[in-house]
């Protein structure tokens, strides 16, 4: 069965939005993925062949953000906050409660904060994308990132490494590398011939 | 979408323009307190659950905005005004079993099929105070007993186990300050 804007048998009375691109050999389990949807550009979200979004993962999206998700990779309930860009490459693998954020949104300033919530608190959709300047994130292919981990912005993380569980990533991560703990740190590299 | 929003228990007081929603909010809500739960003006609790047993109470100020979050309450949490909790965080005032292996033997058999009406062991409780104008990020954990000044920002992902004071920075597990300049 092929997948199509309204989702057959979705659960959530709503529809994949326009601006998010698919095919035949992706799949999306429910359109409650994109109740914060709200980027207005081309192509927001590019899924690539044979990826797949699961279990209530969610795109919280802004105006302009733009999110790429490579060939064969899983989305398996995490949270996407993006009001830029992130980009996902091709055969990896995130596990559920993951968030990757390109921008905090929350600003460290008191008065500025404030006017933050208020802004939260008078908006319906509770989505306001805060204009502090983004930091797009960049996950290699092949990654794999486990479950509860917490990816800021800013931060690429190379081809082929692997984040703990429940780790915190504030600091780019090399590729081939075992990173994990909050702060996480590079505990182990891998042999890509293996 | 108001019309889905959960009923709350007879003692859960939401103030003006206060709002609760989510289906799971109220489904561990206990308390047989005078007044359980507390809302002032303006704040909302999206998708918050509310863990509250028997003697559990929880006050909420003005202005805050809770998302996705639980809170574990056997004694009290306090959050005062402006007040920011992300997405996945768990705030609780109680170590939920006894930290003694005798005495955590006990509390197995007592929470078991087979308890046959025998007391739970006495567990640790204390209150947790958040102050106004903090901000938590999501994938937090605000263990027993934590109070977070006013101000204060907790990066996410962050495990707090210590106190934090007014206007600190802090970040990982367990949460270390980063700073403690205050950013008007």
């Amino acid at each position: 069965m092929s997948l199509s804007r309204r989702i057959a048998g979705d659960w959530y009375d709503s529809t994949i939005p326009d601006n998010v691109t698919f095919d035949a050999t992706n799949l999306i389990d429910t359109s409650y993925s994109f109740r914060r949807f709200r980027s207005r550009v081309k192509n927001a979200l590019v899924l690539g062949r044979g990826s797949a979004i699961y279990a209530n993962s969610g795109f919280d999206l802004g105006p302009h953000a733009h999110v790429e998700i490579g060939e064969f990779t899983m989305i398996n309930g995490a949270e996407i906050v993006c009001d830029e860009e992130i980009r996902i490459g091709a055969h990896s693998l995130i596990s559920w409660n993951v968030l990757l954020m390109d921008n905090c949104r929350a600003p460290r300033s008191l008065e500025k904060r404030r006017a933050y919530v208020d802004a939260i608190l008078r908006n319906d959709a509770r989505a306001i994308s805060y204009q502090a300047k983004p930091q797009p994130i960049v996950v290699g292919a092949n990654v794999w990132i486990g479950h509860d981990c917490v990816v800021l912005p800013g931060v690429t993380i190379g081809s082929g490494s692997i984040i703990g569980a429940r780790s915190v990533v504030f600091e780019s991560v090399p590729e081939l590398a075992v990173a994990v703990g909050n702060p996480a740190r590079v505990i182990r590299r891998l042999d890509a011939a293996r | 979408m108001p019309s889905q929003d959960p009923q709350p228990p007879a003692n859960v007081r939401l103030g003006p323009n206060s709002r609760i929603s989510g289906q799971d909010a109220f489904k561990r809500y206990f308390s047989k307190r005078e007044i359980g739960l507390s809302l002032g003006e303006r704040s909302c609790a999206d998708g918050a659950k509310f863990a509250i047993g028997a003697q559990g109470l929880v006050t909420i100020g003005s202005d805050c905005y809770l998302n996705d979050c639980i809170l574990l309450v056997e004694q009290e949490v306090r959050i005062g005004n402006h007040v920011m909790i992300g997405w996945n965080t768990t705030v609780s005032d109680s170590d939920f079993h006894p930290i003694a292996p005798a005495e955590r033997i006990r509390d197995a058999i007592a929470l078991s099929p087979l308890a046959n009406g025998m007391a739970r062991p006495d567990i640790a409780h204390k209150a947790v105070i958040i102050g106004d104008d903090v901000f938590i990020g999501p994938a937090c954990t605000i263990l027993k007993g934590i109070t977070i000044g006013a101000g204060a920002f907790v990066e996410p992902g962050s495990v707090v186990t210590h106190d934090v004071p007014a206007h600190a920075h802090v970040r990982g597990n367990p949460a270390a300050i980063v700073s403690t300049d205050r950013v008007e």
